[in-house]
């Protein structure tokens, strides 16, 4: 039972772990570009998935104009991001040229004459039924709808992660086998004193009441 | 006045880390240096007064040593990445 609680706790953990860097990550699409816009938007229940209303393009904490842009990937299917500044503290991009982008996103737009695919670096998810977008962070041309992308950023960000991981864990050990143990040796010996004390008392206690029981 | 605050308080998070990783830097050179003399057969049974001494002199030096001065780049590094992420964010 107790194991298999511990285990729930530690699956649901990596869940979590999972889910969070699978929204704050960077991820990449290779589209095409279709159109580029600003809608006026309401930010409701799900303004977690939206910057935070003091970054510069909030107008107010519910409703302010937000800069899109549509897309179609190699397989039809369409995307559409949200372009906004994210700020100085969380998602840490310290994205603050959402204009640029939008530019230019709006110079590699697809035509029927020249067709133009882009690589958009996004994070975030986009869920229709929240009205969520991911955020693009960046647009660079593609040599085609097939390029090879290799998420270097990820590579790097997870490792150095890891690494902290590691470290910390070495420091808690460390602290632990030079300032907890030594401790609680100090304090288990006081309470075998402290214990024995006790044994002897409830022994005596014991005694004391079994002869007022009667005998059988 | 919105990053002064955010300055602040990064400047606090990384002051815990920093006393933190310099924390366990000395432990694990004090740990080193008494297993240095423990382990020393040649020191068997030289008093505890000379080993106490030995432990000091090593930390003294370590007080001294650019190892312990390197901690401070924990301050450092993340504003690097931080200028880094800023020019591949915005100016690519």
């Amino acid at each position: 039972m107790w194991t298999r609680i511990k285990w729930g706790f530690r699956i649901a953990l990596l869940l979590i772990l999972f889910l969070f860097f699978y929204y704050v990550l960077p991820r990449h699409d290779i589209v095409q570009i279709t159109n580029t816009y600003n809608r006026l938007t309401t930010v409701g229940a799900n303004w977690i998935f939206y910057a935070s209303p003091d970054v510069g393009t909030g107008e107010s904490a519910t409703q302010r104009d937000i800069r899109f842009i549509e897309a179609v990937d190699a397989d039809g299917d369409v995307v559409v991001y949200r372009n906004e500044d994210t700020g100085w503290v969380w998602p840490p991009y310290f994205k603050y040229d959402s204009s640029n982008l939008q530019a230019e996103a709006t110079a590699m737009k697809t035509s029927e004459t020249t067709k133009r695919w882009a690589i958009v670096t996004k994070y975030g998810w986009r869920f229709p039924w929240l009205s969520t977008y991911s955020n693009a962070v960046n647009i660079r041309p593609a040599t085609g709808p097939d390029e090879r992308i290799i998420p270097w950023v990820n590579i790097v960000i997870l490792t150095v992660l890891a690494l902290i991981v590691f470290m910390l864990r070495r420091m808690w050990l460390q602290f632990r086998e030079r300032s907890i143990d030594p401790a609680m040796a100090e304090v288990s010996e006081t309470f075998d004193q402290v214990g024995g004390q006790a044994e002897m008392a409830g022994k005596r206690a014991k005694g004391w009441l079994s002869s007022w029981r009667k005998k059988p | 006045m919105g990053i002064v605050r955010i300055a602040f308080f990064w400047f606090i998070a990384v002051s815990v880390v920093y006393v933190l990783v310099s924390i366990y830097s000395r432990s694990v050179r004090r740990e080193k240096l008494e297993k240095e003399w423990d382990t020393d057969p040649a020191r068997e049974g030289v008093p505890a007064s000379e080993r106490e001494a030995f432990i000091e002199a090593g930390m003294a030096h370590y007080r001294s040593s650019l190892r312990r001065k390197l901690i401070a780049l924990v301050y450092v590094i993340p504003a690097i990445i931080m200028a880094v992420i800023i020019y591949f964010v915005n100016f690519q």
